[in-house]
C-alpha cells in the first residue's frame, strides 16, 4: 500500500495563490502563445517579442538565490506542475522554450558548484535564457534515459567525452551545454560544456512536432574538458534517476496542458458540425470518444498532482512519476489521435490546430527534460 | 491545498481491513465459488471485526449500506480493502444491502427507524428493462390502505437472504419516470416470493434473485420518499426521479472502489507469482530495458492508480457536498473497465498458472465483469460524462 506518512487530509483544491497564478499563466497562453504557435512552427523558434513577454514573467529567475541575483522564492512541485500546464494550454513548442531555461536554472541551481553557479545563474538573472542547453535526450534507440548514449572517460587528469547527444533546444544561442554523459562504472553525470570545446559539432534537427523550438544534435569527438567541469565539482555525484523523475513529472503536466487543450477545442467543434441533419456530438460513437477524453484528463491531472506532491512531502516519488509519465505519453498520444479523429479530414489540415496537438503530443514520453518540477 | 493523498489515520484503516480481508475472505474465497447459494457463514466474523473498528472510533458498521454522513472516502477505502480480500464475499456479507443505501438517503425518519438496522436489498432491474430504469413495468396501486404490488425483478443482490426489499415501481406506465417510485416489501409478505437463484460467471459467494410479486400487499406507509399522486408539474417530476437516481452518485463511487480493490489484488496476485519465479519490476525503465511483463504491468498499474484517483476524488467531492454525477461517473467507468482489464490481463501473464482454479486470478477475471455492468454500465457511465462534457440532453444524445 502507501509508503508515504501524512496527517494533512486529502485535498485536491488549488490554495488561493496557485488559482491566482493559474489563472493568469493560462490567460497568458491562451492570449500570447496559442495566436502565434503557427507562426513559430513556420519560423522554427519563438518571436523576440514572445520571448521577451515570457522573460517578463519571472519564472525563471522565482527559484534562483538572492545570491545570483534571483528572486530566492521557493515553489512547491504541485505549483510548478499547475504552472507548467497551465503554459502548455497555449502550445507546447512555446511553453517548453521558458520551461526548459526553468528546468536548466533549477539544475544549476541544485547541483551546481558555486563557481558554476556564479558564472551561469548569474546570466539568467541578468535576463539571458538560453546560454546553457540541455542535453538529456539520447540518440541511441535501445538505450536508457539514466544511461547516457554520452560515455565520459574519468581516467585521466582531463576527462573525455565521446557520443552523440540530440533534441537540445536553442543550441545555437547557447554559450554552454549541460550535457549528461555515463562513466564506465555506470554513474551518468552532468558536464558543463563550452561551445568552443575542441570536437564539439552542432547539427541543426527537424521533428515532426516541437518544431516552435529550434532542437539540434550534438557530437562530441574527444572532447575534453576539465574535471571540475563536473556539474557539482568533480568530486559530485548527481541523483540521475530522481532528476529524470522530477522532469517526467513536469513533461507530465505539460502533456496535460495539450491534453485539455484538444478536449476544449473539440467539444465545441463537435456541437456545432453538423451531419445527417444533427450536431455529431449526439451520436454516441462520437460522445462517447468526448467522454472517454474527459476521463483521461481527469485521471492524468490527478496522477500529475499525486506525483508532485509526494514529491512535496519529501516521499520517494519514483514510482508515481514512472506511472504518471507513462500515462501521459499513452493517453496523450491517445486524446491527439481522438483530436484530429473527431475533426476528420478537417482535423488533418492546418485550418485546425488539431494536427500540431497530435504532432507535439507524440513527444511526450520520448523527449526527456523538457520540464521539471 | 493540493495533496491527493491518504492521511495516516486513513491509512490504518486501511491497514486494518486488509488484515480482515486477507485473513477473514481469502481464506474462504474459493470456497463459496464452488459452493453457489450457500450463505457463508463465516462472515459473521467480519460483522465483528467492523463492530470492533467502530468502538475504536474510527469504524462503522455500515459501510455497505453507504449510510456514512460524509465519510465516503473512509468508505471506498475501507470497501477496496473488502474486495481486495474477495468481491462476492463482501456483498454477501449479511446485514446490510444496496436498500439500506435508498432508506437512508430518502426515507423518512419513522421508515429509517423501522427497517434502518434491517438488510434491505434493491430491486429495480426488470426482464425487460435494465439500464432503462425508466422503463420498468412493476406496478403500484393504491388500494383503501395498501399499496398492491404486481411484477417481476430479477439480478437483485441479496435477494434471497435480505430482511426487507426495496422495489421500484410504477404508478402509472404511461406516466414514464415521473410515475415510479419505490416501496419497501418485507420478507413474508404474501403474494411476495423468491422464484430463483441465478447460477453466475463470478461473484457466485453473493445470491443474485428473481424476485415475484403477485398482488403484494403492503402498508401505505411502506412508499419511500415521493408523492402517492403522479406529479403533473414537469419540474416537479423530474425532480422525485433525479432524487431517485442521485442514489447512484453516491453509491458509484463505492462500486468503483470494489473494482480498485479486485484489480490491486490481481496485480499483488501476479507479482508474488512471478516474484517465484525472479521477475522484479522495472518501473520508469525504456521499452528496451523493460521485458514484455514488466513493460505490461507497469502500464496497468498506471490505469489502476489513476482510476483510483478518479474514485477518491468522486468520494471526496461527496465528503466536501459538491455535486459529484459527472465524476462518479467518470470513477466508475474507468475503474470498472480497468479492473476487468487488469484482472484478464493478469491471467493471461500468468499463463497456465493464471488460467488455473490453484490460483484466485481465474476468479477476479470472473468476478470483475459484473463491476463493469452493475450500478450503471461502461456505456451508461459514458453516456453520463459526455451529456456533461457536452452540455447534452439526454433527448439529444440517446
Amino acid at each position: 500500500m502507501q509508503d508515504y506518512k501524512t496527517e494533512h487530509p486529502f485535498d485536491i483544491a488549488m490554495s488561493e495563490e496557485q488559482q491566482m497564478t493559474w489563472d493568469m499563466l493560462r490567460k497568458f497562453a491562451e492570449t500570447e502563445m496559442r495566436p502565434i504557435a503557427r507562426d513559430a512552427e513556420a519560423a522554427g523558434r519563438p518571436s523576440d517579442e514572445l520571448l521577451g513577454k515570457m522573460k517578463n514573467l519571472d519564472l525563471i529567475s522565482l527559484g534562483i538565490p538572492e545570491a545570483y541575483g534571483g528572486m530566492e522564492i521557493a515553489q512547491d512541485a504541485t505549483s510548478q506542475a499547475l504552472a507548467l500546464e497551465a503554459l502548455a494550454y497555449g502550445d507546447l513548442s512555446l511553453a517548453m522554450s521558458l520551461s526548459l531555461p526553468m528546468l536548466t536554472a533549477k539544475i544549476i541551481t541544485e547541483h551546481g558548484s558555486e563557481e558554476q553557479k556564479n558564472e551561469l545563474l548569474k546570466q539568467y538573472s541578468d535576463g539571458s535564457m538560453f546560454h546553457v542547453g540541455l542535453g538529456i535526450n539520447n540518440s541511441s534507440i535501445m538505450g536508457n534515459a539514466s544511461h547516457s548514449s554520452v560515455s565520459v572517460d574519468e581516467s585521466g587528469e582531463e576527462l573525455m567525452l565521446n557520443g552523440t547527444k540530440t533534441g537540445i533546444a536553442f543550441a545555437e544561442e547557447a554559450t554552454s551545454f549541460l550535457i549528461s554523459a555515463t562513466s564506465e562504472s555506470g554513474e551518468s553525470n552532468l558536464y558543463v560544456l563550452d561551445k568552443d570545446t575542441e570536437g564539439l559539432e552542432i547539427t541543426s534537427k527537424e521533428f515532426m512536432g516541437l518544431k516552435g523550438l529550434p532542437l539540434s544534435e550534438i557530437n562530441l569527438s574527444n572532447c575534453k574538458i576539465k574535471t571540475s567541469q563536473k556539474l557539482g565539482g568533480h568530486n559530485y555525484s548527481i541523483n540521475f534517476q530522481e532528476l529524470l523523475d522530477s522532469s517526467r513529472i513536469g513533461m507530465s503536466a505539460m502533456a496535460l496542458g495539450v491534453c485539455q487543450a484538444v478536449l476544449d477545442y473539440v467539444v465545441p467543434y463537435t456541437n456545432e458540425r453538423v451531419a445527417f441533419d444533427e450536431p455529431i456530438s449526439n451520436r454516441q460513437s462520437v460522445a462517447f470518444l468526448v467522454a472517454d477524453m474527459a476521463i483521461e484528463i481527469e485521471a492524468m491531472r490527478l496522477m500529475v498532482y499525486k506525483a508532485a506532491a509526494l514529491k512535496d512531502i519529501g516521499a520517494d516519488f519514483h514510482k508515481q512519476a514512472s506511472l504518471t509519465h507513462r500515462f501521459a505519453a499513452h493517453h496523450g498520444m491517445k486524446i491527439g489521435t481522438d483530436g484530429v479523429q473527431l475533426l476528420g479530414g478537417h482535423g488533418f489540415t492546418h485550418e485546425h490546430p488539431v494536427e500540431l496537438w497530435y504532432r507535439n503530443l507524440r513527444a511526450i514520453g520520448i523527449f526527456e527534460a523538457g520540464a521539471g518540477v | 491545498m493540493i495533496h491527493p493523498l491518504l492521511p495516516n489515520q486513513l491509512q490504518k484503516t486501511q491497514e486494518t481491513m486488509r488484515m480482515a480481508a486477507e485473513f477473514i475472505l481469502r481464506p474462504i474465497s474459493r470456497k463459496y465459488d464452488k459452493a453457489e447459494h450457500e450463505p457463508p457463514v463465516e462472515m459473521e466474523q467480519l460483522n465483528q471485526a467492523a463492530a470492533a473498528q467502530k468502538e475504536t472510533g474510527m469504524g462503522d458498521d455500515s459501510v455497505k449500506s453507504m449510510d456514512l454522513k460524509g465519510r465516503n472516502l473512509w468508505a471506498v477505502i475501507s470497501l477496496e480493502q473488502m474486495c481486495w480480500g474477495d468481491v462476492g464475499l463482501f456483498l454477501a456479507r449479511p446485514g446490510t444491502g444496496l436498500g439500506n443505501a435508498a432508506i437512508s438517503a430518502v426515507g423518512n425518519p419513522d421508515q429509517k427507524n423501522k427497517w434502518g438496522k434491517r438488510w434491505a436489498s434493491m430491486a429495480i432491474t426488470e426482464p425487460g428493462a435494465g439500464s432503462d430504469s425508466k422503463n420498468i413495468s412493476t406496478a403500484a396501486v393504491l388500494d383503501g390502505d395498501e399499496w398492491v404490488i404486481n411484477g417481476e425483478k430479477i439480478y437483485v443482490t441479496d435477494g434471497d437472504r435480505c430482511d426487507c426489499v426495496v422495489v421500484w415501481a410504477t404508478l402509472n406506465k404511461a406516466m414514464g419516470k415521473t410515475a415510479i417510485r419505490s416501496f419497501i416489501v418485507e420478507k413474508g409478505t404474501p403474494g411476495f416470493s423468491v422464484a430463483r437463484l441465478e447460477k453466475k460467471l463470478g461473484i457466485r459467494a453473493s445470491d443474485t434473485a428473481t424476485l415475484i410479486f403477485d398482488n403484494c400487499r403492503i402498508p401505505r406507509e411502506n412508499l419511500l420518499g415521493g408523492k402517492e399522486e403522479v406529479e403533473m408539474d414537469a419540474d416537479a417530476a423530474k425532480k422525485s426521479f433525479g432524487g431517485a437516481m442521485q442514489t447512484f452518485d453516491n453509491t458509484r463511487p463505492m462500486v468503483a472502489g470494489m473494482a480498485i480493490g479486485l484489480g490491486q489484488a490481481a496485480l499483488d496476485m501476479t507479482r508474488a507469482l512471478l516474484a517465484e519465479e525472479g521477475y522484479e519490476d522495472n518501473f520508469g525503465a525504456s521499452m528496451g530495458q523493460q521485458t514484455a511483463i514488466q513493460y505490461e504491468l507497469e502500464m496497468l498499474e498506471a490505469e489502476l492508480e489513476a482510476a483510483r484517483l478518479l474514485v477518491y476524488k468522486s468520494a471526496w467531492m461527496m465528503d466536501n457536498k459538491m455535486p459529484n454525477s459527472k465524476e462518479a461517473s467518470m470513477g466508475k467507468a474507468k475503474a470498472g473497465r480497468i479492473g476487468n482489464r487488469i484482472s484478464l490481463k493478469c491471467v493471461e501473464i500468468c499463463s497456465m498458472q493464471g488460467f488455473s482454479e490453484d490460483h484466485l486470478l481465474e476468479k477476479f477475471s470472473r468476478d470483475s465483469k459484473i463491476l463493469d455492468i452493475f450500478e450503471g454500465t461502461q456505456q451508461i457511465q459514458q453516456l453520463i460524462v459526455a451529456r456533461q462534457v457536452l452540455n447534452k440532453s439526454s433527448a439529444d444524445l440517446k
